[in-house]
């Protein structure tokens, strides 16, 4: 089964449940109303179930509000604040997309000449198509924001994180799990130490981590800012796929060294397709390390070079806070994170009743 | 030639060159060199930038010596060093007679206290509602109640800066004139900026305290909670005496980890004001922080930052130690 059909069936399942929720609560309402009629089911008790119920919906969405406040003032377009009811109540006023326009800016495929020789002939061919555009901004705002080079930026740094990490977070987890070696356990432990301390150890040793890459002449430099990510990444991600891997049987692997197959083939060709899954949880943990991180990221990069978190700061920063266009900048920015969260949420609270460090 | 006789022949020549014993070292432990590129990028972002914190706090760097061409070789670290020279405990010395540090400390305590009350008396109360059987789709809503946790750190921190705006309508200046008070300079005060410091953090940190009373409470024997019934126990005594002895452990064991988080909480303070008024709120992180890169003293911002990290230390040595303890005591 390939990555693309372990997913499409899951977004199927969860779609298929979905749509079949209300018919089921429809049922559940059905037979607690028919069960009052006979009065096998006390009324009281299907009163506080209800209110209780009620309560607790509410009680969400007042936990929720300020997330719900700042999407609608993202839609009283670029210029709203703080300082008008208009703008930042908690009822929405108007709807007006321009702030979210000017996050975006113009939506187009660039126009581009591509020429095309074929060798011995001397025959070119010229393929060249004019800018599409779908979304020209300039029609409903003055300016736009510097949110897709920013974005870019983000992008280049979390891929590269991820390509480093994967790197060397895989074989290691493979050893981890598969193999024995001298200090296995002890190794084991100290990773999992790391994940609870090592984000308060990295802010404590920021001084002197600014300092050393000042000295190496590496601020501005992305690159290093991903292989910094990727070994922060190292802890928790290779203990988090360790004990996927060992959830996998080791049946398969005994036929396949039956079979004659070499160390080698055994991990590449059994253990790592029946990863999968554990491989991808662990590639969207690494890629949203790039994706958030700041403190870092703001003491080392310069302006041409600022990451989504760095530049949305830097938004807020001004004595004028445009809350219009932060919000809508906000809301950008975290859309993916939220729809990733959504989709491997029931993963990752799994990954917490994990056995952890058995065995 | 194909590929595998060029295996056999660097697998001839490595048999030729190292020694046997070495080799049979070697095999035994390979699998250790799968473990260690990313052992070894770990132990040099994370260890080797404590190892110079710690070397930084006996000198008196700052950026004019520090970034400076030192003596280079092996006692300049190969280039790294720079000019600064070695000031032995001075650095140290100045911090401790310094009554700004203690008072970042001080308020640095009062927050870790505060918030983690706040994060555990809020996250059960929260996960005992997830949990109750009055509550329908409660599955559903336990996974929209943690989307805080979701969000990025500075997403959040800077909308809740913009709730705590003093204009006229930020939303925590709206809530306080429906309530009949009138609008507040959030950030301007001492206390109310603690405040609104703390209920940032709770907000932000309890999905996690949800999430891991969710998984205990689901562990609560129903059985001995039937048992408890029948035997006429209230709910609160039900609450007090059996489902609070068998969540105790996984809470405190949260609460100790997320302690540790709020010590070393950095963002709050520097995104709502800089730790102000008047650097009164300086969170220990953020104090060091600013000492390093608003005073230009480095020697000294790292001396913060390593007695940030030894009181945070000793108070885990001590959290876990005396977990061990509990756990002897009341036995598993």
């Amino acid at each position: 089964m390939t990555m693309r059909d372990w997913l499409s069936n899951r977004v199927r399942n969860d779609v298929r449940t979905a749509l079949e929720k209300p018919a089921e609560w429809r049922a559940d309402v059905a037979y607690t109303i028919d069960g009052m009629r006979r009065g096998t089911i006390d009324p009281r008790d299907v009163a506080k179930t209800v209110f209780a119920t009620m309560a607790t919906v509410v009680f969400v969405f007042v936990l929720l509000i300020p997330v719900y406040w700042i999407f609608i003032i993202a839609l009283q377009g670029e210029g709203a604040t703080l300082y008008s009811t208009d703008s930042a109540g908690l009822i929405p006023e108007q709807f007006d997309p321009a702030a979210f326009i000017w996050v975006v800016g113009d939506i187009a495929i660039p126009g581009a000449i591509i020429g095309i020789t074929i060798p011995f002939i001397d025959v070119e061919f010229y393929l060249s198509w004019p800018r599409i555009v779908f979304l020209d901004a300039g029609n409903y705002v003055d300016s736009t924001s510097d949110f897709p080079r920013y974005f870019w930026n983000s992008l280049y740094i979390s891929f590269w994180t991820v390509v480093f990490a994967m790197l060397m977070i895989v074989p290691a987890a493979y050893a981890f799990s598969r193999k024995e070696f001298a200090g296995r356990m002890k190794l084991l432990y100290g990773y999992i130490l790391f994940t609870q301390v090592g984000a308060g150890l990295g802010i404590a040793s920021v001084i002197a981590l600014y300092t050393i890459f000042s000295s190496m002449g590496v601020t501005n430099n992305r690159l290093v800012l991903s292989l910094y990510y990727a070994a922060m990444a190292v802890p928790f991600n290779t203990w988090l796929l360790k004990t996927y891997m060992d959830s996998i049987p080791t049946s398969l692997e005994e036929a396949a060294v039956m079979d004659g197959a070499s160390p080698f083939r055994v991990a590449w060709e059994v253990v790592l397709p029946l990863a999968k899954p554990g491989i991808a949880t662990i590639f969207i943990f690494i890629f949203l390390v790039g994706w958030m991180e700041f403190i870092i990221a703001q003491l080392i990069l310069s302006p041409e070079h600022y990451t989504l978190p760095v530049g949305l700061f830097a938004l807020i920063d001004e004595h004028n806070v445009p809350w219009g266009q932060f919000a809508a900048f906000a809301l950008v920015y975290a859309s993916p994170v939220v729809f990733i969260y959504m989709f491997a949420q029931r993963y990752i609270e799994d990954g917490f009743s994990f056995g952890g460090t058995k065995g | 030639m194909s590929l595998s006789s060029v295996g056999d022949r660097t697998r001839e020549r490595y048999q030729a060159t190292v020694p046997k014993h070495l080799r049979e070292r070697l095999d035994e432990h390979r699998p250790l060199f799968l473990v260690l590129p990313g052992l070894l990028a770990f132990s040099l972002f994370m260890f080797f930038p404590l190892a110079y914190t710690i070397y930084l706090s006996f000198t008196d760097a700052e950026p004019s010596t520090v970034f400076q061409d030192g003596p280079g070789g092996v006692t300049g670290f190969f280039g790294l060093r720079g000019e600064e020279s070695f000031v032995g405990l001075e650095n140290y010395i100045a911090v401790f007679s310094d009554p700004t540090f203690w008072n970042s400390l001080g308020i640095t305590w009062l927050f870790v206290i505060c918030s983690v009350a706040l994060k555990v008396a809020f996250g059960v109360g929260i996960a005992m509602i997830m949990t109750s059987d009055r509550v329908k789709g409660k599955r559903y809503m336990r996974s929209i109640i943690i989307i805080p946790w979701a969000l990025p750190p500075i997403f959040t921190i800077t909308i809740w800066s913009g709730i705590f705006s003093s204009a006229r309508f930020g939303l925590a200046n709206q809530a306080v004139i429906f309530l009949g008070f009138s609008e507040q300079a959030w950030l301007n005060d001492r206390w109310m900026a603690f405040a609104s410091y703390l209920v940032t953090e709770m907000w932000l940190a309890y999905p996690f305290m949800v999430i891991i009373t969710v998984s205990a409470l689901q562990a609560v024997s129903d059985e001995l909670m039937d048992a408890a019934k029948v035997d006429g126990a209230g709910y609160f005594h039900r609450f007090w005496h059996v489902t609070v002895p068998s969540i105790k452990r996984p809470v405190m064991f949260a609460s100790i980890l997320t302690a540790a988080a709020s010590f070393t909480q950095f963002l709050i303070p520097y995104v709502f004001n800089r730790g102000g008024p008047n650097r009164a709120n300086e969170l220990i992180v953020l104090h060091g922080y600013q000492e390093a890169f608003n005073f230009n003293a480095y020697g000294a911002g790292a001396a913060i930052m390593m007695s940030a990290v030894a009181f945070i230390g000793a108070f885990m040595i001590v959290a876990v130690w005396k977990g061990r303890l509990a756990e002897g005591v009341d036995g598993p």
